[in-house]
C-alpha cells in the first residue's frame, strides 16, 4: 500500500473539441498532512486536475486512487471526507450563512446538534458570527470567500482541495483564510491548493508542482526548487520554467 | 431522511426568497383566470343576454320593413335605433359613428320583392295541388339578398356570424307568415285563419340544450367551468419560468459543482425540488379552484362547480403537476443560460397550450394539429380535467390522461438523468 494519501497514474484529460488535452499523462503522489500547491499559467491543468479529484469531471484515462484509514478508495468512495473550495462562489446567495451551512452539512448526515457546534465554530472562526442570520448576498467579497471556505469545511475533511481560495479578497480576509488553513493542516489536514498569489503560495506550500500545457514541469518541495533552479522565488521559477509567452 | 428533509427546506427557503417567481405561480394564474373568464363570460353575456345595438335604415316604400324593425325589436335580442333619413352610403359611416355593432338597411323595394316571392311560391304550390292552373310568372323576382349589413369591424367572425344567424332567422319568419299570408290570399282567405296563426307562433318550438355525459350529473358548461381547470393547468406549467430559471441559475452559480463534491446530493436536490414544486402548484391549484368556488360568484360570474370524484380531481391535478414540473427540470437542465431557460420554457409552453386546445377546443382544429396536439401534456391534462369538470367522467376515461402523463414524466426524467450523467453530476 502506497504512502500518499492521493496518487496520481497516467492521468489524462481531454475535452471534447479541445485541441489537446488539459491533463497529459501526468503521474504524481501527495502524501498525508502535506500542503501541496498546482501553479502554473492559465489554461496548465491545475483546475482541470483538482475537479477530477473531486469527482467533478471523469478522466479520460489514467487512475486516481485515495488511501485513506489505511484502506485504498475511489474517488465516489472519499467523497465523504473532503472538502471543496471551488474558485467561483459556490453557495446560495439568498439564504443566510447558517442556513447554507445546516443544509450543506445535513449532506454529510452529521446529528443535528454537532451540525450546530460545527456552524457556530465555523462562523466565529470565520468572523462571520455577527452576520450569521444575514442573507449572503449582502455581503463583500471577502466575507463571501470566507463562508464559501466554511461550507468547504462543514464535514470536517480530511483532504481539502482550494482552488484560489483567497481570490479578491482584502489583507484582513486573506489572513484569516492563511490562518484556517495553518491551523487545519497542524491538526492534520491535507491541504491541496492552486493560486495566482505566488507569494502567498509561497509562504504557505510544502511542495508545489509546476504546471504547463497539461504536463507537470516540475514538482518537489519549494526551496530545493528555488535553489536548483537559481531564481529568487515562485514567480521567477514559473516564468524560468514556462516562460514568459501569453497563455489564452 | 435528514438529507432530504434538509434539502427540502432549502428548496422552501429559496422558493419564499424569489419573490417574482412566486408573483408568476400565484398573482399571474389569479388575474389569468379572472380576466379570461371576466372576458369569455362578457362575451357570452353579449350574445345571449345583453341587447346588441343596431342601427335600422327603413327605406321600404312597403310595410314588410316596419314588420321586420318589429320583431327585430321583440327578438330581445337587439337594441334597436331607426334613421329613415341616413343613405345607403351613410349607413356604412354612421353605423361606427354611432357605436352600433350593426347598421341595417332596408331598400324601397324590399316589400315588393318580398311579396312578389312570396306571390310566385303561393302560386307554384296552387298549381301543384291542381286548384288553378298551370301558368307562367311574369314578374320578375330578385334572387340576390335585398337586405345589407355593415358590422363594426371589431367584431369577430363568430360574432358577426351570430347576429348574421339572428337576422336571418327573423327575415324568414317573415317570409314565412308573408308567404302564408299569400297563399291563403290566392284560396280568397281575408288573411290567415287564427288557428294555424297560433299554431306557427307556438312559444314551445324552442330547443332543449343539455350538455351530453356519461355520468349521472354532468356540470352545465359556462366560462368558469371551462376556463378555471384550463388556464389553471397553463400557470401551472408556467412555472417552468420559475422551476427552469431556478435550475439554471444554481447551475451556473457553482453550488452545482460543490454538490457533485458531496454523496448523493444530487439525486436528493431534484427529489426535493419535485416535492416541493408538486405542493406547490397542488395549492396553487387548489387556490384558483377555490376563487372559483367561493369568490366568482360575489363578482358576478358563474360559479365552479367541483366534480362529484374528488380523489380523480386530485390524481389528474397530482399527475399534470409532476408532469409540468418534469418539464421544468428538463428544460432548466438543458438550457445553457437562465435566458435561454425563461424564453424557451415560455415558448414552449404558449405553444404546447395553443396545440393542447386551452385556448380553443382542439375540435376546431385541422386534423393534422389535432394530431400533433396530442404531443402536448396540456392536451391531455385538459382533457382529464375537462372529463372531470364537464362531463363529470369515471375513471375509466381518465386512463388516457393519466397513461400518458406517466408516460411524458418519466421520459422527462430519463432525459433528465441522462444529461447529469453526462455530466458528471451523478
Amino acid at each position: 500500500m502506497s504512502s500518499a494519501v492521493i496518487q496520481i497514474k497516467d492521468l489524462v484529460k481531454h475535452y471534447p473539441k479541445a485541441e489537446r488535452p488539459s491533463v497529459d499523462n501526468i503521474d504524481l503522489e501527495i502524501q498525508p498532512g502535506e500542503k501541496f500547491g498546482f501553479f502554473g499559467p492559465n489554461g496548465a491543468g491545475k483546475t482541470s486536475i483538482i475537479n477530477m479529484l473531486c469527482n467533478i469531471c471523469q478522466p479520460n484515462a489514467g487512475t486516481i486512487s485515495y488511501y485513506l484509514n489505511n484502506k485504498q478508495q475511489t474517488v465516489r468512495q472519499i467523497l465523504p471526507s473532503i472538502g471543496y473550495v471551488p474558485q467561483d462562489f459556490a453557495f446560495y446567495p439568498e439564504l443566510t450563512p447558517v442556513q447554507n451551512l445546516r443544509y450543506f452539512g445535513s449532506l454529510y448526515n452529521f446529528p443535528k446538534k454537532d451540525l450546530a457546534l460545527k456552524i457556530d465554530e465555523l462562523l466565529t472562526i470565520l468572523g462571520l458570527d455577527h452576520v450569521r442570520n444575514k442573507k449572503i448576498n449582502t455581503f463583500s467579497g471577502g466575507m463571501k470567500r470566507r463562508i464559501n471556505l466554511g461550507i468547504g469545511l462543514i464535514n470536517d475533511p480530511q483532504i481539502l482541495f482550494l482552488d484560489e481560495p483567497t481570490v479578491g479578497v482584502d489583507v484582513q480576509s486573506k489572513l484569516v483564510i492563511i490562518s484556517l488553513l495553518d491551523q487545519l493542516n497542524q491538526k492534520g489536514t491535507t491541504i491541496i491548493y492552486t493560486s495566482h498569489h505566488l507569494k502567498e503560495a509561497e509562504d504557505f506550500c510544502d511542495r508545489i508542482a509546476l504546471l504547463d500545457n497539461g504536463k507537470i514541469i516540475t514538482v518537489g518541495a519549494l526551496v530545493p526548487l528555488i535553489t536548483e533552479n537559481k531564481v529568487a522565488n515562485l514567480e521567477e521559477l514559473l516564468i524560468k520554467l514556462t516562460g514568459k509567452t501569453l497563455r489564452d | 431522511m435528514r438529507k432530504l428533509i434538509a434539502s427540502i427546506r432549502k428548496e422552501s427557503l429559496i422558493l419564499l426568497h424569489d419573490k417574482i417567481g412566486l408573483i408568476l405561480m400565484f398573482l399571474m394564474p389569479i388575474l389569468l383566470v379572472f380576466i379570461i373568464t371576466i372576458v369569455q363570460n362578457s362575451a357570452f353575456q353579449l350574445v345571449s343576454e345583453n341587447r346588441l345595438d343596431i342601427l335600422v335604415v327603413n327605406k321600404d316604400e312597403g310595410n314588410l320593413g316596419d314588420s321586420l324593425i318589429v320583431l327585430l325589436e321583440r327578438s330581445g335580442s337587439f337594441a334597436v335605433s331607426t334613421n329613415k333619413s341616413i343613405s345607403f352610403k351613410a349607413l356604412r359611416k354612421q353605423t361606427i359613428d354611432q357605436k352600433k355593432l350593426m347598421g341595417i338597411y332596408i331598400p324601397p323595394n324590399f316589400s315588393k320583392q318580398t311579396n312578389l316571392s312570396s306571390r310566385k311560391v303561393s302560386q307554384l304550390i296552387l298549381t301543384e295541388f291542381g286548384a288553378i292552373a298551370k301558368q307562367k310568372f311574369k314578374e320578375q323576382v330578385n334572387p340576390n339578398k335585398q337586405i345589407t349589413v355593415f358590422f363594426d369591424p371589431v367584431l369577430q367572425a363568430n360574432f358577426r356570424l351570430s347576429m348574421t344567424e339572428g337576422l336571418q332567422t327573423i327575415l324568414a319568419s317573415l317570409e314565412r307568415e308573408n308567404m302564408l299570408r299569400q297563399l291563403f290570399t290566392d284560396m280568397g282567405y281575408n288573411e290567415i285563419p287564427s288557428e294555424i296563426r297560433a299554431e306557427l307562433n307556438h312559444p314551445d318550438k324552442g330547443i332543449v340544450s343539455l350538455p351530453a355525459s356519461s355520468g349521472e350529473a354532468a356540470q352545465i358548461p359556462n366560462s368558469t367551468q371551462h376556463n378555471v381547470p384550463a388556464w389553471s393547468l397553463f400557470a401551472m406549467f408556467f412555472m417552468v419560468i420559475s422551476l427552469g430559471g431556478n435550475l439554471v441559475k444554481e447551475r451556473l452559480s457553482g453550488s452545482f459543482v460543490r454538490l457533485q463534491t458531496i454523496p448523493s446530493a444530487f439525486l436528493l436536490l431534484v427529489v426535493s425540488k419535485i416535492f416541493v414544486y408538486l405542493i406547490v402548484s397542488l395549492v396553487q391549484l387548489a387556490f384558483l379552484f377555490f376563487l372559483g368556488v367561493y369568490i366568482f360568484p360575489h363578482i358576478g360570474l358563474p360559479q365552479l362547480n367541483m366534480p362529484t370524484n374528488l380523489l380523480s380531481v386530485i390524481v389528474v391535478s397530482g399527475l399534470s403537476a409532476f408532469a409540468a414540473i418534469n418539464y421544468a427540470l428538463l428544460v432548466g437542465t438543458y438550457a445553457k443560460t437562465q435566458e435561454q431557460a425563461n424564453g424557451f420554457g415560455a415558448i414552449s409552453i404558449i405553444i404546447f397550450a395553443a396545440i393542447g386546445g386551452i385556448w380553443v377546443p382542439s375540435f376546431v382544429m385541422p386534423s393534422y394539429l389535432q394530431a400533433i396536439g396530442k404531443i402536448s401534456p396540456l392536451n391531455w391534462c385538459i382533457d382529464g380535467f375537462y372529463t372531470l369538470f364537464l362531463k363529470n367522467g369515471a375513471w375509466n376515461e381518465l386512463l388516457g390522461t393519466i397513461i400518458y402523463l406517466i408516460l411524458f414524466s418519466i421520459g422527462c426524467q430519463l432525459l433528465i438523468l441522462l444529461k447529469l450523467k453526462k455530466q458528471n453530476y451523478i
